[in-house]
């Protein structure tokens, strides 16, 4: 049951005040994003025009806590297909972005590692420049053990000993991979990540 | 094509999990003599997982800024650094006070717009051209291909250059260099589940077993592709998905830079035909 009091009005100005989230008022429920969708496909209840209607009717604490935003795969078909040009697959990356401030600032719990991953790779490219696939591992599995090193590297080998083994043989994984490479203007990818840092707070 | 020489932006799997695209990129080029200038200092697009497009015009602005000051349009063959490049490119191109903004995030920022971004197979169908090719193809790759897509090549309509329900670039390639392209077109757009590989393995492998089993069903030889985070999904770790679904796919999956290289005649270890994780051994026994 939806109870009018605690519906926040202000909830689509917040969503499309977030880049990406311009175009949210411009749904009218057709529902053509969640029938294309491949991961609607597999996951029965996920539905981005239901989370695109709970959002317009200002359901803030149901959709920033709905563990579903989390498994969009961002393939765009969605916002290939819409009528509207919702552009829904970055809109539901805004409403990502507004649960993860709500996270930091300790108001939510958010139901996915996805954040962790996301952050790891980030922190990866704000270091080198570049992606380094082995610390976006090692950085992601600390995370998801709880912040322990020595745990996360147990389950980084339980889950890749195969793969890594595979990509070893293969020469995808030599010695070289074993350091990361760098972007030599090292000071200008770290004033980006400062600068845009800043923009977002 | 006019262009003979390219600004290459390899992405970062390129070294590591897709050599063998970059590999056969290179020597795809070389052979049809357009010179690829890998840029000076690149950095990484922001792959998927850079969710803020603040964040991906920066990151991006300084790869295209870098190509800019040599004058020359960039190729790259990953869709989702092509994708990151074209649409910053445009967003740069349509706003100035975007265009401010990055300048004002740092001087190595600064794009004037006086450049392109573009995919390997817009470049290889759309500017080199299918007649250009055709005069170099020595060889007659026989085999059955799947030609599969995946997200950003007709997707989302502003960077999209090929179809988005029925793309045919790599249909045309295929039938260029004597392959014949199975029935697939329900599965060429699908995506294969990268994204989520690392955060929901439950489901991206059932995506990529989607894509992988109706190739199989076709009665392909091949899946043929374009994007390293495809080919990590669907080649790379197709033993592990066989292994957690209880399925056997055994399906050679190639990038279509590859079967390229192969009708031009170069010798498929230069290809990286070797480092492909599904051996692609029947695929070369196929090559008259």
């Amino acid at each position: 049951m939806i109870k009018t009091w605690e519906l926040d009005a202000n909830f689509r100005n917040e969503i499309m005040n977030e880049p990406g989230g311009e175009h949210l008022s411009a749904c009218f429920q057709c529902s053509t994003c969640t029938i294309g969708c491949p991961i609607a496909e597999i996951v029965p209840s996920y539905n981005p025009r239901k989370i695109i209607q709970m959002s317009l009717l200002g359901m803030r604490e149901d959709v920033l806590s709905n563990p579903d935003l989390w498994i969009c795969a961002i393939c765009q078909t969605c916002t290939a297909r819409c009528p509207q040009d919702v552009r829904i697959s970055d809109l539901l990356a805004a409403i990502r972005r507004i649960a993860e401030k709500e996270e930091e600032a300790g108001k939510l719990k958010v139901d996915s590692v996805r954040p962790l991953f996301e952050k790891a790779f980030l922190h990866q490219l704000e270091k080198y420049g570049r992606l380094f696939d082995m610390g976006l591992a090692m950085e992601y599995y600390k995370g998801k053990e709880g912040g322990s090193f020595i745990k996360g590297q147990l389950a980084m080998m339980k889950d890749f000993k195969d793969f890594g083994m595979r990509m070893f043989k293969k020469g995808k994984m030599g010695p070289k991979a074993m350091f990361p490479e760098k972007v030599k203007k090292k000071e200008e990818i770290e004033k980006i990540f400062e600068k845009v840092g800043e923009k977002e707070k | 094509m006019s262009e003979k020489k390219l600004a290459y932006y390899p992405g970062c799997p390129s070294a590591t999990t897709a050599i063998e695209q970059d590999m056969s990129t290179k020597a795809v080029f070389e052979k049809l003599g357009i010179e690829l200038s890998e840029m000076e200092d690149w950095n990484c697009c922001g792959a998927a997982e850079a969710e803020d497009p603040i964040l991906v015009y920066a990151l991006n602005a300084r790869n295209l800024a870098i190509a800019e000051k040599d004058g020359l349009d960039i190729v790259t063959p990953c869709s989702i650094c092509y994708y990151n490049l074209a649409r910053t490119d445009k967003a740069l191109r349509e706003d100035e006070g975007l265009r401010a903004e990055m300048k004002d995030i740092d001087s190595s920022l600064e794009y004037k717009g006086t450049i392109k971004p573009k995919h390997i197979l817009d470049v290889l169908v759309n500017e080199i051209g299918m007649d250009e090719l055709s005069g170099k193809v020595e060889k007659k790759v026989n085999v059955k291909v799947a030609p599969y897509y995946g997200c950003y090549i007709g997707r989302p309509s502003e960077t999209a250059f090929d179809d988005p329900d029925d793309p045919d670039l790599m249909d045309r390639l295929i039938e260029l260099i004597g392959g014949e392209n199975v029935q697939f077109s329900s599965m060429k757009t699908k995506c294969c589940g990268g994204p989520l590989m690392m955060t929901r393995e439950d489901i991206a492998f059932e995506m990529a077993r989607k894509v992988l089993e109706s190739a199989k069903n076709a009665g392909a030889d091949c899946i043929a592709l374009a994007c390293p985070l495809c080919g990590m999904m669907l080649d790379a770790k197709q033993p592990d998905i066989e292994k957690k679904l209880d399925i056997k796919v055994e399906m050679p999956v190639v990038y279509i830079s590859q079967l390229l290289g192969l009708a031009l005649g170069i010798a498929p270890g230069k290809l990286g035909l070797n480092k492909n994780v599904v051996s692609t051994k029947e695929i070369l026994g196929k090559v008259i």
